[in-house]
């Protein structure tokens, strides 16, 4: 059975490609057969961060205007035969496609992978009402600061009003050193203020810059705490709901020395 | 460090304020009432319950507050006395 699962957040800014492309590795590490559609159009950047951008030949709207064929305008992964990607076209704007005709390619899409990820354009316009029309749920990014919660509780709104089930939620840019001085909204505190189901907190780390200048989402390295708190949103996604959340390593000087001795893990859970 | 401090100096993290502000904001943005708008609800209320009772006009509290999701308008009316009802 596939699903088709959208990836918004109301605000522009709090990672929802990132999110996008790193969910799309994550859930391709997992066997299962993903497209990533780049629902930007005009500002497409899903292609950049995962590397791809020197393979674009056809896009999205080339395939609506049934300029070439979907197989024609789909780009494999580099390094996975099972992750796809359907690019934005650049040239254009949003209000070339309708929501309909958004449905419609979903629905073709869903014929041949297990997962469409859609990465929405930030704002609530026509991006948006494209994005979710073929949608069987969605995800919503926020960070924890006031504008970022602010938007992401008026896109829940929308997305119940487009009829989807009740959206989850991804905390990304945490940093739990802020959370323990008192200086950043907690889990409980954006869930209280949100109301609904935690899929993933995504720690704030140096290496998602890294890796979008190199272009390759971090969901590839098994190294990296980033990767894995994605790898972790994908199990929770597919039939894993008790894996436990990622939290920032501890960075306190003790903390530091037995790791540096070997005596504690490098990751912590929250 | 910064929680010792603040243990001693009994200062609060900025998160209290972002809390807040997000919580006003939100009930704002869903009822969709400016607060003037707030405040001329509020005058006519008062108006209608005090045909029926005594109250305190200066004490009459009308707030919008959330709590998981729901969006309450909690109002505390000091009542004085019933008015004596003619016939």
């Amino acid at each position: 059975m596939s699903e088709c699962i959208v990836i918004t957040s109301g605000k522009g800014g709090v990672g929802k490609t990132t999110t996008s492309a790193n969910l799309g590795v994550s859930l391709a590490r997992l066997g299962h057969r993903v497209v990533v559609m780049d629902a930007d159009i005009g500002l497409r950047n899903l292609d950049v961060i995962m590397g791809l951008e020197n393979r674009i030949v056809y896009d999205l709207v080339h395939v609506i205007e049934g300029e070439c064929r979907l197989k024609q305008a789909l780009i494999r992964d580099k390094r996975l035969d099972n992750l796809y990607l359907l690019p934005a076209a650049q040239t254009r704007d949003k209000n070339c496609v309708t929501p309909d005709q958004m449905r419609d390619l979903v629905a073709q899409l869903k014929e041949e992978f297990d997962y469409v990820l859609v990465d929405c354009p930030a704002g609530i316009e026509q991006g948006f009402r494209n994005s979710v029309a073929g949608a069987d749920r969605a995800i919503i990014v926020t960070t924890p600061e006031v504008s970022a919660i602010r938007d992401a509780d008026r896109i829940i709104g929308l997305v119940e009003a487009a009829e989807l089930p009740e959206p989850t939620l991804v905390i990304n840019r945490f940093r739990q050193k802020m959370v323990d001085r008192g200086d950043m909204l907690d889990k409980a505190d954006i869930l209280e203020i949100l109301a609904i189901p935690l899929v993933g907190i995504v720690p704030d780390h140096e290496e998602i810059i890294v890796s979008a200048n190199r272009g390759i989402p971090v969901a590839y390295d098994d190294e990296s705490v980033v990767g894995e708190a994605y790898r972790r949103v994908a199990r929770r996604l597919t039939g894993e709901p008790e894996v436990p959340f990622i939290a920032e390593q501890p960075t306190g000087f003790w903390s530091n020395i037995k790791r540096w001795m070997g005596m504690s893990p490098a990751r912590g859970a929250v | 460090m910064h929680q010792i401090i603040r243990r001693i100096f009994g200062t609060q993290g900025s998160k209290n304020d972002a809390k807040s502000r997000l919580k006003l904001l939100l009930v704002h943005d869903a009822v969709d009432l400016t607060p003037a708008e707030m405040e001329a609800m509020k005058a006519e209320v008062i108006e209608v319950m005090s045909k029926y009772i005594a109250l305190d006009r200066g004490e009459v509290e009308f707030k919008l507050e959330r709590n998981e999701g729901e969006i309450a308008l909690v109002s505390n009316v000091p009542v004085r006395r019933v008015t004596a009802r003619a016939g």
